[in-house]
């Protein structure tokens, strides 16, 4: 018994593995390979799900499928790689006006703001293109972000919806009229009174530091002098000199740090509305 | 008979594990990493007051700082801020900068509100805020936390 029940374990466990290799599904077939980039891509495994098109747009170029590879790329930030598949669609393709809109999306994204207007100005009739407002839009919105002079106020705010001109009329004016610190200003405000710079760019607390500092060391050398006692008067005078100096420089540095942050704001409170407003979302839904 | 059977089913069955590395011996290391990229002890003698400030800086390093403890807020501390400063601009910017540093680092108040925090939560302040050139200043918001410097 035992002898039979150990010549079948070993049948078992030598034949068996056999078995399975023989009906073995062949999980590298460009089908199963389309199917699993399908399930990658609808998981939002965009990176892998790219690789895997990319495996079969190899064997079989289509243009669904470059769509595809195109909208996984540019969802995983690789912008770059996304606007040069998307602009490599040619007119005959039935994709081709998603794939123009989503190239524009890309560059947009990518803050190549410069090849995005001059693209959109080299469609041949942009007001037959299907998403011509959204690429007008597009094309507006890129000006926010560059230090080109805006189109005059009438015109630009003419290119949006009703619903968004309030705030698109806030954007453009904070654009002309920046609420920018004068680093000279600051500066000078600090060489009047110790600290007063920072206060003017908002760093209350180290103005009152600079001010506090610079006073009672400047106070003790004050003292030191009338008492005669030179080398601390000395020690103390020089240190207050270098925290007064050293203020006035801080000063015009922190109204320049000032006004890079009000723009970081400033770029980011547009990318919030633009987000909002769901206009990055791929025009073709290929998860439904 | 029955011994070859059963070593022969022990050794399909083991080898089988192909996972070799699932039983590998683990190469842990237990000991605290110490981050002496802020500690440079080496001779700086690219101009007279570089040697200079240098040689005060290695001397405040070694009999001061290192026996004090790690008690400045801000990465990099204001020592290696004050170097990294004369080195990046001149000595008599370089010390404006750290005087100002200085004036930052005793404000007590709202650092969480205005710096960045490096993950062993020291306020990040690099000297590229600094330099006047608009063009290196790279802001990161508070709510930010430094991976590394």
């Amino acid at each position: 018994m035992k002898k039979i029940f150990l010549l079948f374990i070993f049948f078992f466990t030598t034949g068996f593995p056999q078995a399975v290799k023989q009906n073995e599904i062949n999980l590298f077939s460009p089908a199963n390979i389309k199917k699993f980039a399908d399930y990658l891509f609808c998981s939002n495994d965009y990176l892998r799900a790219a690789l895997e098109y990319e495996k079969y747009f190899s064997l079989y170029p289509n243009d669904s499928v470059k769509f595809k590879i195109a909208t996984a790329y540019s969802k995983i930030g690789d912008y770059d790689k996304s606007a040069l598949m998307f602009d490599s669609f040619t007119k005959s393709s039935e994709l081709f006006p998603y794939a123009k809109m989503e190239y524009f999306k890309s560059l947009f994204q990518e803050k190549n703001y410069f090849r995005l207007r001059s693209s959109i100005l080299n469609i041949d009739s942009i007001n037959n293109f299907r998403f011509a407002y959204q690429a007008k839009e597009l094309y507006y919105y890129s000006y926010l972000f560059t230090i080109d002079t805006l189109p005059p106020e009438s015109i630009y705010l003419a290119h949006f919806d009703k619903t968004d001109i309030r705030q698109i009329k806030n954007f453009y004016e904070w654009k002309t009229d920046p609420p920018h610190k004068s680093p000279l200003l600051a500066a000078l405000l600090s060489a009047v009174i110790p600290g007063a710079g920072k206060f003017y760019v908002d760093q209350v607390a180290d103005g009152i530091t600079a001010l506090v500092a610079t006073a009672s060391l400047g106070y003790l050398s004050y003292t030191d002098f009338k008492a005669g006692h030179y080398f601390r008067g000395w020690l103390f005078g020089g240190l207050a000199a270098g925290f007064y100096a050293g203020n006035i420089y801080g000063s015009a540095a922190a109204a320049q740090i000032y006004n890079v942050k009000i723009q970081f704001d400033f770029e980011n409170s547009i990318g919030v509305f633009i987000n909002a407003k769901n206009f990055f979302t791929p025009g073709i839904n290929f998860c439904k | 008979m029955k011994l070859f059977f059963l070593i022969l089913l022990f050794t399909v069955q083991v080898s089988a594990q192909n996972n070799g590395q699932k039983w590998g011996k683990a190469n842990y290391s237990y000991a605290i990493k110490i981050d002496d990229g802020q500690r440079d002890f080496s001779i700086d003698s690219k101009s007279p007051e570089r040697l200079v400030l240098k040689s005060i800086l290695d001397s405040y390093w070694f009999f001061i700082s290192d026996v004090d403890g790690d008690n400045c807020s801000f990465s990099p501390t204001c020592s290696n801020f004050f170097l990294q400063a004369v080195r990046k601009t001149n000595l008599v910017q370089g010390t404006l900068m750290f005087f100002d540093r200085f004036t930052r680092d005793m404000d007590i108040y709202n650092k969480f509100d205005h710096y960045p925090e490096v993950e062993d939560g020291h306020f990040y302040d690099p000297v590229s805020l600094y330099t006047l050139n608009k063009n290196e200043i790279k802001y990161i918001p508070p709510s930010v936390v430094i991976k590394s410097e």
